[in-house]
């Protein structure tokens, strides 16, 4: 999953960014408006986090532009929390919203939802065969008895589980696992790919060749 | 009672009051004229009867010395002359009547005495005998023993009666009275057709007034349902204003503007402190994503040291908050005691030149000032606050390369400074709102301390010194701000 943080306040997207990180997001940054919508438009991002008070550019505005050409959840950081705000936000194309201060974990769960529903689905727990993703826990069990997955291994998983019975080509799972500070080799990709075959069965993901990947 | 406390009642009750005192006067003395021109009445015609009886006993005795039937007037007849026997001695009415000049009593004609309101009449002699008693006298009649003089009497009410008592010349003394119950009755009619005139007037006269009281007491009850209203919380209510120009019209408007004021305070002072709100949401989600993040697993102590380095700008930033806005409510609450003294306001602003010197350099703003020894009266310490700050504005929104410039002047005793930059310059629609609490221009945070308040301590600096601050701005091509001090 990889996610674009749209905020003008250093530390607090210092911090934003690095939480997002250990959940196994990939994780670029904007410091302002205008950067925030030139990344926004040049990637398809999973989610976006952005905030309202922005120099340039500011949230409101940032979100008109992008919906005349993407369909990305934005998750609004809000520092005012009088309802006609949250209206403005909601009615302007925002999935969700969370008022600052926030916790961090409601941050999470509010992605978590709006990821969910961006790839229509209503549960955290998704059901393939005898593999089984539980997208909150983050965990990932074979014929109910847990599997260890590096955090990368897990956002593959994730990522393909979401768009199950598509194919997946290399280049989305690229811009979806790595962010923009990542400089992975290509055949990083192909090592995890295997490594998920050898825990989760060689069937599990299958390869359509000059395609890309997909789980059927 | 809560009636008498009621000013609609209140009103009511004294106009009443005084409707029916001048009501019973008016009543009385009509009813006064009206008995007095009755009685006249009355009185003229007993008079009248006295005069004509007393003409006819006279005729009667001096008839035949008098042939031409004249009144004898001017003469009195001498006692001695009186024959011994009076003519009308033991002679009834009805009884015949010896032939003579007495065959007719004279005046047959002035009694009806069947008619028991017509006169009525009794002749004594000069001895005190009865002479006459008419038929219709009252059976109770007191025989007025006293008569003083023969002259003319006033007339005496006695019960429903009206008598005169009078003596001829000649010494017989007559009485003659009227029955006045027709009259009374009459009066007692009138006296009630006037009450009831009264009373009608009263009525009319009350429920006037009342409604004309309700009239003027209505607004005054808009007035309190308005505030009633305001007191409950709803500070939009105004009162309906109809009248403009009445006293209770002022009043409202009065009540209004006050009404106004207490609404725009109310808001701003809610304003404030949602912006203050506001503006400490950003370092307290600095705090928490911060620690949530660096507890979230083991880490090593690098990455603890820069979690507790943002804390702590996030920390400052928020103490600066805080003592902003203590500042300013100090200056709100009009507590803020400036340290009035006499000093040199030039030399401030040489020394808070030089303090911003490094900042100037930093960011290549040149600072050109003119600065003369000039003598003002104020806070020295809070007047340097000030220049700093609004020196400091100059050089962070002024573009690298660009100027300061500081100019002092002192036009009809005040004290003009002005601070001109060549930055970016503000928009027209920006400029108003300048010294308003935590707004920015560009409606963002522009880095940790700037909160939006430093204009509006300056502002309230200067006017807690009696003057003024202006500013004025071209885009893209400079800012100038102007404070004007009394020098006194």
């Amino acid at each position: 999953m990889r996610i674009l943080i749209v905020e003008d306040e250093p530390d607090l997207l210092a911090s934003l960014a690095q939480a997002l990180r250990e959940e196994g997001y990939a994780v670029d940054t904007a410091d302002n408006g205008d950067d925030g919508l030139f990344n926004a438009e040049s990637t398809d991002y999973d989610a976006i986090v952005l905030d309202v008070m922005l120099p340039g550019m500011d949230g409101w505005e940032i979100l008109k532009r992008l919906r005349k050409t993407k369909k990305t959840p934005v998750l609004m950081l809000t520092a005012r929390d009088q309802t006609r705000d949250r209206v403005k936000g909601l009615d302007t194309g925002a999935d969700d919203y969370v008022v600052k201060p926030f916790d961090l974990d409601e941050v999470f769960a509010r992605l978590r939802a709006i990821i969910r529903r961006s790839t229509n689905k209503t549960t955290n727990v998704i059901e393939m065969g005898d593999v089984k993703v539980d997208t909150a826990a983050r965990t990932v069990s074979l014929k109910h008895k847990p599997v260890e997955l590096t955090a990368r291994e897990y956002a593959l998983v994730e990522f393909m589980a979401l768009h199950r019975s598509e194919v997946v080509t290399r280049t989305q799972l690229y811009e979806h696992l790595f962010d923009e500070n990542d400089t992975t080799m290509s055949n990083l990709l192909d090592v995890h790919v295997s490594n998920v075959r050898k825990k989760l069965g060689a069937e599990f993901i299958t390869t359509r060749r000059g395609h890309g990947y997909c789980i059927e | 009672m809560k009636i008498f406390k009621s000013i609609k009642w209140r009103l009511q009750l004294w106009y009443g009051l005084i409707l029916v005192v001048v009501l019973a006067g008016f009543g009385f003395t009509a009813y006064q004229l009206e008995r007095n021109r009755q009685f006249r009445q009355i009185d003229d015609e007993i008079q009248h009867a006295v005069g004509g009886l007393i003409n006819a006993l006279q005729r009667s005795f001096w008839g035949q010395l008098d042939p031409n039937g004249e009144p004898i007037s001017g003469r009195p007849p001498p006692p001695d002359e009186q024959p011994s026997g009076h003519p009308l001695i033991n002679r009834g009415m009805d009884e015949p009547r010896p032939p003579g000049n007495f065959r007719q009593p004279p005046w047959k004609g002035l009694l009806v005495e069947h008619d028991t309101n017509s006169f009525y009449c009794v002749i004594w002699s000069r001895e005190g005998n009865e002479l006459f008693r008419s038929t219709n006298t009252p059976v109770d009649l007191v025989v007025p023993m006293r008569l003083n003089s023969p002259g003319p009497q006033p007339p005496q009410t006695r019960g429903a009666f009206r008598e005169l008592f009078q003596a001829t010349r000649r010494g017989e003394k007559i009485l003659v009275g009227r029955s006045i119950a027709p009259e009374l009755k009459e009066l007692q009619r009138k006296a009630l057709k006037l009450t009831g005139v009264g009373g009608i007037i009263l009525f009319f006269g009350l429920a006037g007034g009342g409604w004309l009281v309700a009239r003027a007491i209505k607004p005054i009850n808009e007035i309190s349902a308005t505030a009633v209203k305001i007191s409950a919380g709803d500070l939009s209510q105004r009162i309906n204003v109809d009248e403009a120009e009445s006293e209770l019209g002022q009043l409202a408007a009065v009540l209004n503007s006050t009404f106004a004021r207490l609404e725009a305070a109310f808001a701003q002072q809610k304003q404030f402190a949602s912006d203050a709100a506001h503006e400490l949401r950003t370092p307290v989600s600095v705090v928490l994503t911060q620690t949530q993040t660096a507890l979230a697993r083991e880490r090593d102590a690098a990455s603890y040291k820069q979690t507790v380095e943002a804390c702590q700008r996030a920390a400052q930033r928020m103490r600066k908050l805080i003592e902003s806005l203590l500042e300013l409510a100090r200056f709100d609450a009009g507590q803020e005691g400036l340290k009035r003294m006499r000093f040199d306001f030039g030399k401030t602003i040489s020394d808070s030149i030089e303090l911003v010197q490094t900042l100037a350099a930093e960011r290549g703003v040149k600072i050109i000032s003119e600065i003369t020894p000039w003598e003002i009266t104020g806070d020295a310490e809070r007047l340097a606050q000030v220049v700093t700050n609004l020196l400091t504005n100059a050089i962070q929104y002024n573009q690298p390369g660009g100027e300061v410039r500081v100019s002092m002047a002192s036009p009809n005793g005040l004290a003009v400074l002005e601070i001109a930059d060549t930055g970016q310059g503000m928009a027209p629609e920006d400029l108003p709102r300048v010294f308003e609490r935590f707004y920015r221009a560009d409606q963002s945070r522009t880095g940790a301390g700037n909160a939006g308040l430093g204009l509006s301590i300056c502002k309230a600096i200067v006017e807690a010194h009696g003057g003024t601050i202006e500013v004025a701005s071209v885009l893209n091509a400079g800012t100038t701000f102007t404070v004007w001090l009394p020098l006194t």
